[in-house]
């Protein structure tokens, strides 16, 4: 089959582009990650248009030099930027422009958003931007004698000129970090904390707070009632309610602390107590505590149910582990 | 009359408490996590972001590294709730884990180092303050506490892993 340029548009409400592709003997792969897998009609469009192949990212692994275009659906956390920052033509299905974490990357001559099967069309003779090969290959070259002209001035400048030089460095990149840290924080953080401080100040001015807590301290006083406690601690509708600040936690370590000083629960029961009221610990910041270890949009969306079930096994194990350590705890 | 205004009352009273929690995020959080970001990607930016990952990588291949060394590390040096930043040094699909094992862990931490969850020590002091009405001291429960975490933030860890697993696998 022939290899064709074409022309990708950008869509409804969509940013960037037109990009104007041909695929070469070796550069012809049309990567698709969407949601989901396989291979979204936009992806075969492009791939039949131009003659190249199109393929699953999530089933197959291409070395980046063979990827004509990446076709993705980013919602405007990460996939769309680490695209374009490896310097692979970008085609993103969502309408999301310059944003993300790696927003710097996402350039109108790299990246086109919103596209539709019907805004990838053949590019007529006059293609108005390069392909890719000849523009990388221009790139790498005009890298390459940019080096070579600092390191030779380097090598003639002063030692003053040259720490001058290395200070500058030094300060952007502080400038550099700062700017990545607020950008994470607006994009990521703060979304996150307005949606959980919003549901936590629902659960907290409601009084259902307080409900909880009386109901749960009686239970304390046998291992079986531990257990129970840590799984209802622990069912996955309710964890993120029980969690926020682990200010129930709290109220409830408090009231236990109130019946062991008493004398109505031995001990002992301290340590397993402690595991049983906390089978919750931070099920309600599994959204924010991942966006603070950047994890991307789909980490999120399938982590947060995966430490919600995992609690279900793990609240009740904890307790008895820490049951078995209480053993010869404050007998004498 | 009444009711509605009673009703409109506690329907606002709702969103002021969000808007109070929020605030004491932003104001108590935030800059401090700004501030420590940006000394660490600083600091990775001047080493070498590559060289940085990799090396971070190549320990948290290691699953006792993932789960235990490198969370309780984040707890103690960084404390709650910037420790989950270290969660950037682990692959994505450990990322949920690490989470996991790291938040298991800032109550058990507090026995021995309270710094690293002032906000939040009342889980702990609530119920020893029981044990020393009792007349018993506290090291014990705290060493206790500490060594149980550190088995429990493994567990976490691991079965989190797997159930991400899954659920990656099945979407």
């Amino acid at each position: 089959m022939s290899f064709r340029a074409i022309t990708l548009n950008p869509g409804n409400g969509g940013w960037g582009g037109p990009l104007t592709v041909e695929p070469t003997e070796t550069c012809y792969k049309v990567l698709c990650v969407t949601a989901g897998g396989g291979i979204h009609p936009v992806a075969e469009k492009i791939a039949e248009l131009s003659g190249g192949e199109a393929i699953d990212g999530y089933k197959n692994n291409v070395p980046d030099e063979e990827v004509m275009v990446a076709v993705v659906d980013c919602g405007g956390t990460a996939r769309c930027g680490v695209y374009p920052k490896k310097g692979i033509f970008t085609v993103n299905l969502n309408p999301v422009g310059a944003v993300g974490p790696l927003a710097m990357f996402i350039t109108p001559d790299i990246y086109v958003s919103g596209v539709t099967v019907d805004d990838v069309v053949l590019a007529d003779g006059s293609a108005p931007s390069p392909v890719k090969k000849v523009e990388k290959i221009d790139k790498d070259e005009y890298m390459a004698k940019k080096e070579a002209a600092k390191e030779e001035a380097a090598q003639s400048e002063n030692i003053v000129t040259r720490i001058g030089i290395a200070i500058g460095k030094i300060v952007n990149k502080f400038f550099a970090a700062g700017r990545d840290s607020i950008n994470l924080v607006i994009q990521t953080i703060l979304p996150f904390m307005a949606f959980t401080a919003t549901l936590l100040g629902i659960i907290s001015a409601s009084g259902a707070g307080n409900v909880i807590a009386k109901t749960i301290s009686p239970l304390c006083s046998t291992l079986p009632g531990m257990l129970i406690i840590s799984i209802i601690c622990a069912i996955p509708v309710l964890s993120p309610v029980l969690g926020p600040g682990a200010v129930i936690a709290q109220m409830v370590g408090v009231l236990l602390g109130d019946q062991i000083g008493a004398g109505a629960i031995p001990c002992r029961y301290a340590l397993p107590a402690l595991f049983a009221i906390d089978a919750q610990v931070g099920c309600d910041f599994v959204p924010v505590g991942l966006s603070l270890g950047e994890a991307d949009s789909d980490t999120i969306s399938y982590g947060v149910p995966a430490v919600l079930y995992s609690r279900l096994i793990t609240g009740p194990v904890a307790v008895l582990i820490a049951y078995v350590f209480s053993i010869g705890l404050y007998t004498s | 009359m009444d009711a509605i205004s009673t009703f409109a009352n506690g329907f606002i009273g709702l969103f002021s408490a969000g808007g109070e929690q929020f605030t004491s995020w932003v104001t108590g959080i935030i800059p401090q996590v700004i501030c420590l970001m940006t000394a660490v990607n600083s600091v990775i930016k001047l080493i070498g972001e590559d060289r940085v990952e990799n090396f971070c990588s190549k320990i948290t291949g290691n699953f006792l590294a993932r789960y235990i060394v490198l969370p309780v590390l984040a707890v103690i040096c960084l404390a709650n709730p910037m420790c989950y930043s270290f969660g950037r040094f682990v692959e994505e699909k450990y990322k949920p884990a690490y989470y996991d094992a790291t938040v298991s862990f800032v109550h058990p931490v507090t026995g021995l180092f309270p710094h690293a969850n002032a906000g939040e020590l009342f889980v702990y002091m609530g119920i020893a303050t029981g044990v020393q009405t009792q007349g018993y001291e506290l090291g014990d429960l705290a060493i206790r506490y500490f060594i149980v975490g550190l088995i429990v933030m493994l567990i976490r860890g691991l079965v989190t892993e797997r159930i991400y697993a899954v659920l990656t696998r099945n979407n």
